[in-house]
């Protein structure tokens, strides 16, 4: 099949890897003009710039948007496309049951947008749409059912494709490629796959509870059946977060180790800590919950607090590779430097709210907001962005402009910290999250201006990668096989791949970095002959 | 193939240790629920990529080179069938009967198409095999 | 096990501010000392091995004794976090209810608005919506707060005190907590639908004395 229908029908990977990731990238400007909306509305004390109800759909829909319709599924695209050609594999597993789950997962994203046109509104009780706030009583209306439907069906999509992932990793891994000899973007979308796995489907049973205790049935009734919830939801909740982290972590590592031109640092302690990571993140969840009085708090402290091992690990492993290199401060390589300096601010003021006490002030603040927006923003998006700018010419063939890429950089670190450093602050001093205005307090105001200056700083960012992707794809520099010294089998391809991947035989796969032991044994030879003397 | 349920299972023990703080320090049978269900997901996940292969899948070390004939599919036209009717039919449950009814059609015919797609598969792969054994 | 003293404790009772801002001491200090150390790891690293040629890239690439042993001073360290969070935890969800409350107030938290009850004298304030009475308290002493919701998940949350706690119907949660004088702004702090933005309350806390006649002469006045 040619043509449109042949390329919306299509199996091979890459193309669903890149619709997927294309929609996904649709839904990062919607979500972002949400954002915006939400921002000029909080840049003064008492503003009334969009009323209240739609305030609140609109921070409802900027959480949802990004969570199931970008940031997550802009992941498990990016192992799509990747995994199969990191592995050496011709193809993905069940590409067909794939690509069921990609449309899927649109549909979703669909049906959960067209809340907007419902005459109570689009979902309005936050992303994580507690009940007995989201029951059928105090949020009535279809908007609030479609958007309930709606991560029904995303989080359906996404739980397929992630199966299809693990099951191309198990299976179908070029000859020679052990499981200790796969590339680090290849394990950190390995456990992301696992965690959508393990936990997704409870997203779908809590949402369809909630669907049937919005019509009559009373689920989420009381004390229990408010901790209930939260306990269901959350146990999604807490995993998603790290499938929103790991893909990005990997993509950053990858363009770290290739601009030092040198491998990964502490493999074997990074894909354990992984791997510890990954399971860890689905035991602790009840953090979210420490101001119920409804869980054991300290359980979930020691566990959440525990998670600063492994993450120490993936730091001692990134400068582990910068050390002894030969950097290159290319834009992807500035980005991943970025993601990981800022995911620090996200990572460690996690550890903070990971202690109950420290969690009674901050929660449902805008120390919250920061928080996360540092992981998930500050961190993850620059990870992602890292990832653009290594992989966009393997992709296209064509390489993004340098210049435009550290403009782009420059312009979102500075509004990235303007918007959601002040965040802090302003939590801390007692602004809750969730509000459609807050009252004059000394400060406030200026804070609040600042973030959202942050925030249109921000978006020229975004708008500046647009400019970029447009002008390079217009004016194409070709990019060849292997602009970069790439370590990994995606690099031993034509740009873009050819439909089955690899036309030309595998290099040997000795190790996570084949093309660089190639090109270390070549160095070898050529220094020998003038160490060995002509016999 | 080689090795393939290896991570699955792996990752499903420790997450069978941490289930088992979970039962132990953990007050809501609710939470405690989940962590084992989330365990049971995962095994069965390794377990059913065991099956496909049995020992190969639980062996350590590099994967052997295939010798048989692959089938790539190209397209799918009912893999986007059964997406589609998917979302049409949550999308009426909440909205409108007739979508409701429009994506249960949808899916059956969908279902239809996915056979015809397999026996297709199937069939060229004999194909393929009964060449390369005449070859 | 009481092995901490706090430091300006009043009368001995738990104050969830002292304990919030022992641990923010240990926590913030250690979080910015992480930070610096990376970063000044990671620009070294970038000013030092910038620009050389890509052969004499290094080819080592592991050190697991390292790695371990770095794991286990990870693992002291989160331990030691988790023991400072378990001792205040310990005080503030446990300690501090068995206090002996000089006054119980009963919180009802509805859409949107707080209701302020003092059963022993048998009159209720509200603020929210309708209107902002002030939640009058002994500083100095226990408070004991039964907080409780009528509807939905609410939050009642006094940031100076730096500590809150939910209000979920079905159920009574309770806290104890001290104040000093002064006014201190509440808020709700779980997102309970429209005017979630305006269930602000304010707390005022006078001097034992002071509640003592302002009570009395709020529950006269309430007496039918």
């Amino acid at each position: 099949m040619t043509g449109w229908l042949g390329a919306v029908t299509s199996t091979d990977h890459k193309r669903i890897g890149l619709t997927l990731g294309v929609c996904s990238l649709f839904y990062f400007l919607l979500g972002g003009v949400f954002a915006l909306l939400m921002r000029t509305q909080l840049a003064q004390s008492n503003m009334q710039f969009v009323s209240d109800n739609s305030y609140n759909e609109l921070f409802t829909m900027h959480g949802s948007t990004m969570i199931y319709l970008f940031v997550t599924p802009m992941a498990i695209a990016m192992a799509i496309y990747l995994v199969p050609l990191q592995i050496g594999a011709t193809r993905l597993s069940a590409p067909r049951l794939c690509l069921a789950g990609m449309w899927t997962w649109l549909c979703g994203g669909l049906v959960m947008q067209q809340g907007w046109f419902a005459s109570g509104g689009a979902g309005r009780t936050g992303w994580s749409s507690y009940a007995p706030l989201s029951n059928g009583t105090n949020t009535p209306g279809v908007g609030q059912d479609l958007w309930v439907v709606g991560v029904i069906l995303a989080a359906a999509g996404m739980l397929v494709m992630a199966a299809c992932v693990v099951a191309t990793v198990a299976r179908r891994r070029a000859p020679g490629m052990s499981l200790l000899r796969m590339p680090v973007f290849t394990w950190t979308a390995l456990v992301s796959m696992l965690m959508v796995v393990g936990a997704f489907p409870m997203l779908v049973v809590v949402m369809v509870l909630l669907y049937i205790d919005r019509h009559g049935g009373h689920i989420f009734t009381g004390f229990e059946g408010a901790i209930d919830y939260q306990d269901l939801f959350w146990f999604f909740g807490h995993p998603v977060v790290y499938v929103m982290f790991f893909p990005y972590l990997g993509a950053a590592a990858e363009a770290i180790a290739v601009n030092a031109h040198k491998r990964w640092f502490g493999y074997i302690a990074f894909v354990a800590s992984i791997m510890a990571f990954a399971a860890l993140s689905m035991a602790v969840w009840s953090h979210h919950m420490y101001v119920t009085g409804g869980v054991t708090n300290q359980y979930f402290a020691f566990t959440s607090t525990a998670l600063l091992v492994p993450a120490g690990i993936e730091y001692f492993d990134m400068i582990g590779t910068l050390i002894g290199g030969s950097i290159v401060l290319r834009t992807s390589m500035l980005f991943a430097l970025a993601f990981f300096l800022q995911f620090l601010i996200g990572g460690l003021s996690g550890i903070f709210v990971a202690s109950p006490v420290l969690d009674y002030q901050a929660y449902g603040t805008y120390i919250i907001v920061a928080h996360f927006h540092y992981t998930l923003f500050a961190g993850s998006i620059f990870g992602f962005f890292a990832g653009v700018y290594h992989w966009f010419p393997k992709i296209t063939g064509a390489v993004l402009r340098e210049r435009l890429g550290k403009l782009q950089l420059l312009v979102m670190v500075v509004g990235t910290n303007m918007t959601f450093f002040p965040m802090f602050f302003l939590g801390n001093d007692g602004m809750p999250r969730r509000v459609s205005r807050y009252p004059t307090h000394p400060g406030w105001g200026t804070l609040n201006e600042i973030e959202t200056i942050g925030a249109g700083v921000i978006a020229l960012g975004v708008l500046t990668f647009l400019i970029n992707v447009f002008v390079s794809l217009r004016r194409r520099v070709p990019a060849g096989d292997d602009p970069w010294l790439g370590h990994t089998l995606e690099w031993a391809t034509t740009s873009p791949p050819p439909p089955l991947n690899f036309e030309a035989p595998l290099p040997p796969i000795r190790s996570y970095a084949p093309l660089l032991d190639l090109r270390e044994a070549e160095m070898d030879r050529a220094r020998r002959p003038a160490e060995v003397p002509a016999s | 193939m080689r090795g393939g349920a290896i991570p699955i299972l792996a990752w499903g023990t420790i997450l069978l240790v941490l289930a088992v703080g979970n039962w132990v320090w953990n007050d809501r049978v609710v939470g405690s629920g989940a962590a084992s269900a989330a365990v049971l997901i995962i095994y069965g996940f390794g377990v059913a990529v065991w099956l496909a292969r049995r020992r190969e899948a639980l062996r350590r070390g590099p994967p052997e080179p295939r010798t048989e004939p692959e089938s790539v599919p190209q397209a799918s036209l009912a893999a986007v069938g059964i997406g589609v009717s998917a979302g049409c039919a949550l999308f009426g449950l909440a909205w409108a009967k007739f979508l409701l009814d429009f994506g249960i059609a949808l899916f059956i015919v969908s279902v239809g198409r996915l056979v015809l797609e397999l026996r297709a598969e199937r069939a060229s792969r004999r194909a393929a095999r009964g060449e390369s054994e005449r070859a | 096990m009481q092995v901490w003293s706090p430091v300006g404790a009043i009368q001995g009772l738990i104050d969830t501010r002292t304990e919030y801002d022992h641990l923010f001491s240990i926590y913030v200090p250690i979080a910015i000392g992480v930070f610096v150390l990376i970063v000044v790891l990671v620009l070294a690293a970038v000013l030092i091995y910038r620009r050389r040629p890509p052969e004499r890239a290094a080819r080592w690439h592991e050190h697991n004794p390292l790695e371990g042993t770095y794991a286990v001073l990870l693992a002291c360290v989160a331990g030691f976090l988790l023991y400072l969070t378990f001792t205040a935890e310990h005080k503030v969800d446990t300690v501090a209810n068995q206090e002996h409350p000089s006054v119980v107030i009963r919180v009802s938290a509805s859409k949107w608005e707080w209701a302020f009850s003092y059963p022993a004298y048998g009159f209720t304030v509200r603020s929210g919506v309708v209107g902002r009475q002030p939640l009058v308290v002994p500083a100095g002493e226990a408070v004991r707060f039964e907080i409780t919701s009528l509807d939905v998940i609410h939050s009642f949350w006094i940031p100076a005190l730096r500590y809150k706690h939910d209000a979920i119907p079905g159920s009574t949660q309770i806290a104890t907590l001290v104040f000093r004088r002064g006014v201190f702004p509440g808020q709700c702090a779980e997102f309970c639908g429209l005017r979630h933005a305006d269930m602000i309350f304010t707390a005022q806390a006078v001097s034992p004395a002071a509640f003592a006649t302002w009570a009395r002469s709020r529950g006269t006045a309430a007496a039918p």
